[in-house]
């Protein structure tokens, strides 16, 4: 019975989509404005659907409905309440429902928010573009895959969720938070599309589209340091990026999209950079697409002999035709969209957002080519390979290092030139700020040069910053400031969590001490400063799993800094044993324990003792990124200045309704 | 300038990357493989497993070849007599091989059931 309400519901939004299309593009083609009203209403009825949709799956998931394949799978009579409301995207099906449910609430408030505006055909344009999306992902939920699918007979209880998924409360927030920013990125992708269709690629779009980039850019944000702190928290393997397909596919929309919101300015002040920012938008668009694929259709990581879904030739033949007609609508309009601004001096602003682009893009570039590779490979040669990390971290170690430069002298640019007395009066403290911090760093036994330019660079970043705060404050007052130009003040603080995001990485890429010890009962062993002893051993039988932990005593010199339980865990139905680390988190190091072996016949154990610095910072300064993005957020009391060259060119003629398409 | 930074990238890409091989495969590209890391997958042979002083020892066959492996650090917890590995590592100088990072390949009843857990399975079961 669910689980015909809940197919019910998705045909009801698949329809109301096919419907919204319909009626939009019959509004645009015949110009009629009531038709375009009418048009825009579907997108409440599609969120309607969405929201009975997963209403349904979070209603079998809690009353156990075993006969739906998708919540015995996922759900057992035994899992905690907490996972089984996460029940919703711990699997592809679930995930691809909840993806629905978003992006029907990013198409609403967009509807809501240009109610007044529903017969602007950028806007009826830009509606159409985000249905066709939802078409796409329902009729997926209607076709291959379909979360209602039912079992000839209800199994009495369910498999559980994967048990990795099941340790760790985080996984309530990860996987949303990650959700909330790839299907954000539909929003100036579908304004993009609309005005490339329009002819409109002024700014108008850009300053439309200005709030939502931002917020879907702070949840990708927020979801991928969320991401890190889960894998560091949870999986036990010391460190919180490995360059794993997954990851990689989170960071890529993360980079254009990051050159995109620095770019824009460079657009809204100059008209300069049209093509690059419509590419960059649908280029965001195209790699949370990619990402969906790479992850979820079992073509990367052979080694897994994973089910392959069906899903995955569907995904790519969408982000084929997305890419196609992104490609083909700038390629059409290719001749139109000249920018009317030019560069004037090497040394400016723009030129130091453009630097900052092509970098951004170059790092997005080397991590595509990294983890399609394999892909690749095997295509075209046939063998099997993965790449290592070591070519990540090389490659995009120095890039990197060019961006954090770029963050710290970059708002200290004027716009259009500049003079060496205005730059050496506005770097030149900062500048002795990052001398400083290296000689520091290297007085401090810090050698390696990346490590060191990287204080440096922070230090820079942070004079710089603590620089521009000063003169706001001696000039407004730091309230009036901050609420007079939000964005240049929340974009600064933004920058803060990303030095303290640096100086993390930084130091635990290159000061993590490793090693392994076995120790049997009341004995112990040193490792870099602390003492660690093994005080015994427990074992906890639940119905849900059974738990082996060891009791471990951390000191340091002298000092009892407390006892800590690392564990290993065993699931019924999964053989595999699911490592629990525990860790003592502190301002400047971690100790970062793990049970890697349970008691012997002996009574023997093997732990792992991890001495990781400075690792509570990038926690910290992912933080301080999502106030910063709330920050520049809040509405201004002044908006942000439009580049409007010449009356004649602020914004090409509008094109009538029904322009050919 | 795009053209010495697509260089460094093809000849960075070329140095890091790890060829899956099985254990028949391993042994026929020794000679070309030298000390690159390659991944070598096959079965752990019954009674074969010693533990070392900092790891263990085993032997891994695909049936045709058999090479004896050294492993620096403990085994994951799926390891045991007969089961499916990747090894990660490079030869040494003798015929042995020696691995730092030990794959468990999963079962196949063993479905992705989400992004996370594929990210956990690839390769954090040893450090």
């Amino acid at each position: 019975m669910k689980a015909s309400l809940g197919v019910l519901a998705l045909a009801l939004g698949t329809s109301a989509t096919v419907l919204g299309v319909g009626t939009l593009a019959l509004g645009l083609y015949r110009r009629d404005e009531r038709l375009l009203r009418a048009g825009r209403r579907y997108v409440f009825l599609v969120l309607a659907a969405a929201v009975l949709a997963v209403g349904v799956m979070e209603w079998a998931l809690l009353s156990h409905d075993f006969s739906i394949e998708y919540v015995a799978e996922n759900n057992a009579r035994a899992t905690p309440l907490l996972f089984t409301i996460t029940g919703l995207w711990a699997a592809l099906e679930g995930s691809i429902l909840l993806w629905g449910l978003i992006l029907g609430g990013y198409l609403a408030v967009m509807a809501y928010k240009f109610r007044d505006r529903a017969t602007d055909p950028l806007v009826a344009w830009a509606t159409l573009t985000g249905l066709v999306v939802a078409l796409f992902f329902f009729g997926l939920m209607l076709g291959p895959a379909n979360p209602f699918k039912t079992l000839g007979t209800a199994p009495l209880d369910g498999r559980g969720p994967n048990p990795l998924l099941q340790n760790h409360p985080l996984m309530a927030f990860h996987p949303p938070m990650l959700y909330l920013g790839y299907v954000g990125f539909t929003v100036p992708f579908s304004f993009a599309i609309a005005s490339l269709v329009t002819g409109r690629f002024g700014e108008g779009w850009l300053a439309d589209t200005r709030r939502a980039t931002l917020v879907a850019w702070g949840f990708l944000t927020t979801g991928i340091i969320l991401g890190a702190w889960w894998s560091y928290e949870v999986l036990g393997w010391g460190g919180y990026w490995a360059w794993d397909p997954v990851e990689n596919a989170s960071l890529l929309p993360w980079l254009t999209a990051t050159a995109f919101i620095h770019s824009v300015i460079v657009q809204e002040r100059r008209g300069m950079l049209r093509v690059w920012n419509l590419s960059l938008v649908i280029a965001t668009f195209c790699l949370t697409i990619l990402g969906t694929f790479l992850t979820r259709s079992g073509v990367l990581n052979s080694v897994h002999s994973f089910t392959e879904s069906t899903i995955g030739p569907v995904l790519l033949g969408f982000l084929g035709f997305v890419a196609a007609v992104g490609i083909g609508l700038i390629a059409w309009r290719g001749d139109r969209l000249r920018a009317p601004g030019r560069i004037d001096s090497p040394v400016s602003r723009e030129s130091a957002f453009l630097a900052n682009n092509l970098l951004f893009a170059g790092l997005a570039f080397v991590v595509l080519l990294g983890t399609v590779y394999p892909l690749l490979a095997e295509a075209i040669q046939g063998r099997e390979l993965s790449v290592g990390e070591p070519y990540f971290d090389r490659m995009t170690t120095p890039i990197g290092i060019a961006l954090l430069f770029l963050m710290a002298a970059a708002p200290a640019l004027p716009w259009r030139a500049t003079s060496g007395e205005v730059l050496r009066r506005r770097l030149l403290v900062p500048a002795w700020a990052g001398a400083l911090a290296m000689l520091v760093a290297v007085a401090l036994g810090a050698r390696e040069l990346a490590q060191v330019l990287t204080f440096g660079l922070a230090a820079f970043a942070v004079g710089g910053i603590v620089r521009q705060f000063w003169l706001g404050q001696r000039s407004l007052g730091l309230v009036r400031a901050v609420r007079g130009n939000p964005r240049l003040y929340g974009g600064l603080v933004v920058h803060v969590g990303v030095v303290l995001v640096a100086l993390a990485i930084a130091s635990s890429s290159v000061y993590t001490t490793r090693r392994e010890v076995r120790l049997t009962r009341g004995q112990s062993a040193e490792v870099r400063g602390y003492e660690v002893t093994y005080l015994g051993s427990r074992t906890e039988r639940g119905d849900q799993k059974t738990t082996v932990s060891a009791r471990i005593r951390v000191e340091r010199g002298g000092d009892d800094l407390g006892t800590y339980a690392p564990a290993i865990s065993t699931f019924p139905g999964t053989p595999q044993g699911i490592g629990t680390p525990s860790v003592r988190t502190g301002l400047r190091e971690d100790v970062y324990l793990t049970l890697i072996s349970s008691p012997n016949r002996q009574g023997r154990v093997t732990i792992g003792v991890a001495v990781n610095p400075m690792i509570l910072w990038l926690w910290v300064g992912g933080g301080v990124m999502a106030i910063g993005t709330l920050l520049a957020l809040t509405p201004g009391s002044r908006r942000p200045r439009i580049a409007r060259p010449a009356p004649a060119a602020v914004e090409e003629p509008v094109e009538p309704v029904g322009a050919p398409v | 300038m795009a053209l010495i930074a697509i260089i460094v990238l093809v000849v960075v890409l070329s140095k890091n990357v790890v060829y899956f091989r099985t254990v028949s495969e391993a042994v026929a590209e020794r000679p070309s493989d030298g000390d690159r890391r390659i991944r070598l997958a096959g079965e752990v042979v019954p009674g074969s497993v010693t533990e070392t002083r900092n790891g263990v020892r085993f032997d891994v066959t695909d049936g045709k070849k058999t090479v004896e492996v050294v492993h620096r650090g403990d085994p994951p917890n799926l390891f045991k007599a007969g089961a499916p590995v990747v090894c990660e590592g490079r030869w040494d100088r003798g015929a042995r091989f020696d691995s730092d990072r030990i794959l468990i390949k999963h079962g196949s009843e063993y479905e992705p059931p989400d992004v996370d857990s594929e990210r956990a399975s690839a390769g954090r079961v040893a450090a």
